[in-house]
């Protein structure tokens, strides 16, 4: 086991009241295993992340619960011990591939630089290592992109360079948050493609956060899907595209146009919009968006239960 | 209802150029061709998708379409009337009529303005209308766009992003336009409001018979939205048709590899897309490739299209394709 997550839960302290960004998650992650997360903003989908990061440092944040990784505690862990943690066994890579480089140092210099932050290896030796990296994640001409500063590249290549850089100690955790959301599709195929390859090769664990269900069925093993702070379905990717059981899954999917096929005249539209976690409705919290909603949906939060395909759904408990 | 005997928008061999650098600039002046012989016809009631990689130059395009650009190369026709060089005053009365939709509403919107004022914003500059009638149109565009009458007090933040987009709409839509550009409307809300969205604009074209054009970068909303449409690369357009046509099979070497690309739900394991992925980036506008600029990264690129660059041809009624191998 690489990750275990137990009733996680990150609130923030504000001006007008507590935001619980995270209400309970909990997961669990195998070697070489490839995990989605999606929800929309404000599903805690990257907040959930940044805890297992340690990268929530905001004095208003509280975090509550267990992040075991490798069976070791992660929670309430010193900033030292984290950081040697970081970028060497758990890596990350961003939507915006700037949030990870300066714009003043050369590709070459930035990969080399956190191999040796992490390694006692001399300088030209973390520049082979950087080399290999680069030509790893398909750059065409590694040698000469070395040289490169970042403005120099396009998009994608900036993204590759920042996945170079994530491998480069060989991470047994990879952490994506929407990496792809930015890029063409056409970038967004090669860099999933190379996401697939590097799991393979690197037995990396990765846990792949994204809005996109196309994306998640391409890549993913297993599939969480998350709302308003809250897991509402997980289960293995066969499992949760060919039998969806949450209604906000099974919504979600249905509102997507389809590709082939009859176009139909109008999209199954989910109506309003998702809640704000300043004021979240009485009970479950897509309630009040819900085609199946009764009841007993506004007493009480359903909870996910156990076994690996599991709903956080009244009418799915009933049935 | 698509009025085939009567386009609305037409532009022949339109061009936009632009210059950067400066001649102290190490490379000194350079042009960049960032719409490049465009001829798209566009008939009244129908939505043409315009679809293509960032910088492609369907953004451009669509600005020039309705003179937010001007016009560097060729012509553009507003029913049958030439407006590619008409000064803004001309412009004015057309305005109207041409409207444009942007990605990000909130940019769009004074954050310092109540709503209902900010729709009321086009009716006070170009109708002659009085302040209740304003009223009384103003609360029908909230009812159109499905927003509450009591709204109207509200402040652009106090919305949720399909709301905000749903105001940029009803402003757009505020003194009945003909025609509609619609620049990426729905990319920056979530996934379970693009539904809705994409729901409303057709209601509304359909009960104002309006004309869109419409560009976005997710290919099943184009495709769900668009009666036609035009795949755009690196400036110009390589391949046209009718949507599902297109979709369902792709004639140009770009189109297929573009189609390919979406990662879609496969409900059963194991699906059976065949995927292309393309090498190399798009080249840089300012300096094209030779040929067919695709060849670099076409998958069947011939001597031929390293030397001869293809023009788009009709090869059925309705189906234009530039390239010289299509798959027909």
């Amino acid at each position: 086991m690489i990750l275990s997550v137990r009733d996680l839960r990150v609130s923030f302290r504000t001006n007008d009241g507590l935001v619980r960004a995270i209400d309970g998650v909990s997961f669990d992650l195998e070697e070489s295993e490839i995990l989605g997360v999606v929800g929309e903003s404000g599903s805690g989908k990257t907040v959930s992340l940044l805890a297992v990061m340690g990268l929530i440092t905001d004095p208003n944040a509280t975090i509550e619960g267990s992040i075991r990784y490798k069976g070791r505690e992660l929670v309430g862990l010193p900033a030292r011990e984290l950081r040697r943690l970081r970028g060497n066994e758990i890596a990350m890579i961003f939507q915006d591939p700037m949030t990870a480089l300066t714009p003043v140092y050369t590709i070459g210099w930035q990969i080399a630089e956190q191999i040796r932050a992490h390694r006692n290896i001399s300088k030209s030796k973390a520049m082979e290592r950087v080399e290999e990296l680069l030509a790893e994640v398909n750059f065409p001409n590694p040698h000469e992109a070395m040289s490169r500063y970042p403005h120099q590249l396009s998009g994608g290549m900036r993204q590759r360079a920042v996945i170079a850089m994530a491998l480069s100690c060989n991470p047994a955790l990879l952490v994506a948050d929407e990496p792809t959301t930015a890029l063409d599709v056409t970038v967004q195929a090669g860099i999933l493609d190379l996401v697939r390859k590097l799991r393979a090769t690197h037995k990396s664990a990765v846990v792949f956060i994204t809005h996109d269900m196309g994306v998640v069925s391409e890549l993913a093993d297993r599939v969480m899907v998350m709302y308003a702070g809250r897991v509402v379905e997980r289960g293995s990717r066969a499992e949760l595209f060919s039998d969806p059981r949450h209604p906000y899954t099974r919504a979600l999917l249905g509102s997507i146009p389809p590709l082939t096929g009859e176009k139909p005249r109008r999209l199954p539209a989910i109506p309003g919009s998702p809640p704000s976690l300043l004021r979240l409705p009485q009970g479950c919290a897509f309630g009040p968006r819900c085609p199946v909603h009764y009841e007993p949906c506004e007493a009480g939060k359903p909870d996910l239960g156990s076994g690996t395909h599991a709903a956080a759904c009244f009418r799915v408990a009933q049935a | 209802m698509i009025d085939k005997n009567r386009p609305i928008l037409e532009t022949r061999s339109l061009g936009r150029r632009f210059s950067i650098g400066s001649r102290f600039s190490a490379e000194g002046k350079r042009t960049v061709h960032a719409v490049d012989n465009v001829s798209l016809t566009v008939w009244r009631g129908e939505t043409v998708g315009l679809v293509g990689e960032s910088g492609c130059g369907k953004s451009t395009l669509a600005r020039c379409l309705v003179r937010l650009y001007d016009i560097s190369d060729g012509e553009l026709l507003f029913e049958g009337n030439d407006i590619t060089s008409k000064s803004l005053s001309e412009l004015r009365p057309l305005r109207r009529r041409l409207q444009m939709v942007f990605q990000d509403p909130s940019a769009s919107l004074n954050p310092r303005r109540r709503v209902g004022d900010l729709v009321a914003e086009p009716l006070r500059i170009h109708g002659r209308l009085s302040s209740s009638e304003i009223t009384k149109r103003v609360a029908e565009l909230f009812d159109l766009v499905g927003l509450l009458p009591d709204h109207v007090m509200r402040f652009p933040h106090e919305f949720s992003g399909g709301q905000r987009q749903r105001v940029g709409i009803a402003r757009a839509i505020a003194l009945n336009p003909d025609l509609v550009v619609l620049d990426e409307p729905v990319s920056a809300l979530d996934v379970s409001v693009q539904a809705q969205i994409v729901n409303l604009l057709a209601d509304l074209q359909e009960k104002l018979n309006l004309t869109y054009i419409f560009i976005a970068h997710d290919l099943s909303v184009v495709r769900q939205v668009s009666t036609r449409i035009a795949v755009m690369y690196l400036g110009s357009i390589v391949e046209e048709g009718p949507a599902e046509e297109v979709f369902a099979a792709p004639a140009h070497p770009y189109s297929q590899a573009l189609i390919s690309a979406v990662p879609v739900v496969e409900t059963t394991p194991g699906g059976t897309r065949k995927r292309i992925i393309l090498t190399g980036d798009v080249p840089s506008p300012l300096n094209p490739p030779t040929g067919c600029r695709f060849h670099p990264r076409c998958p069947i690129a011939a001597e031929r299209c390293r030397s001869e660059r293809p023009q788009l041809r009709e090869y059925r009624p309705g189906r234009k394709v530039a390239c010289h191998f299509p798959t027909m």
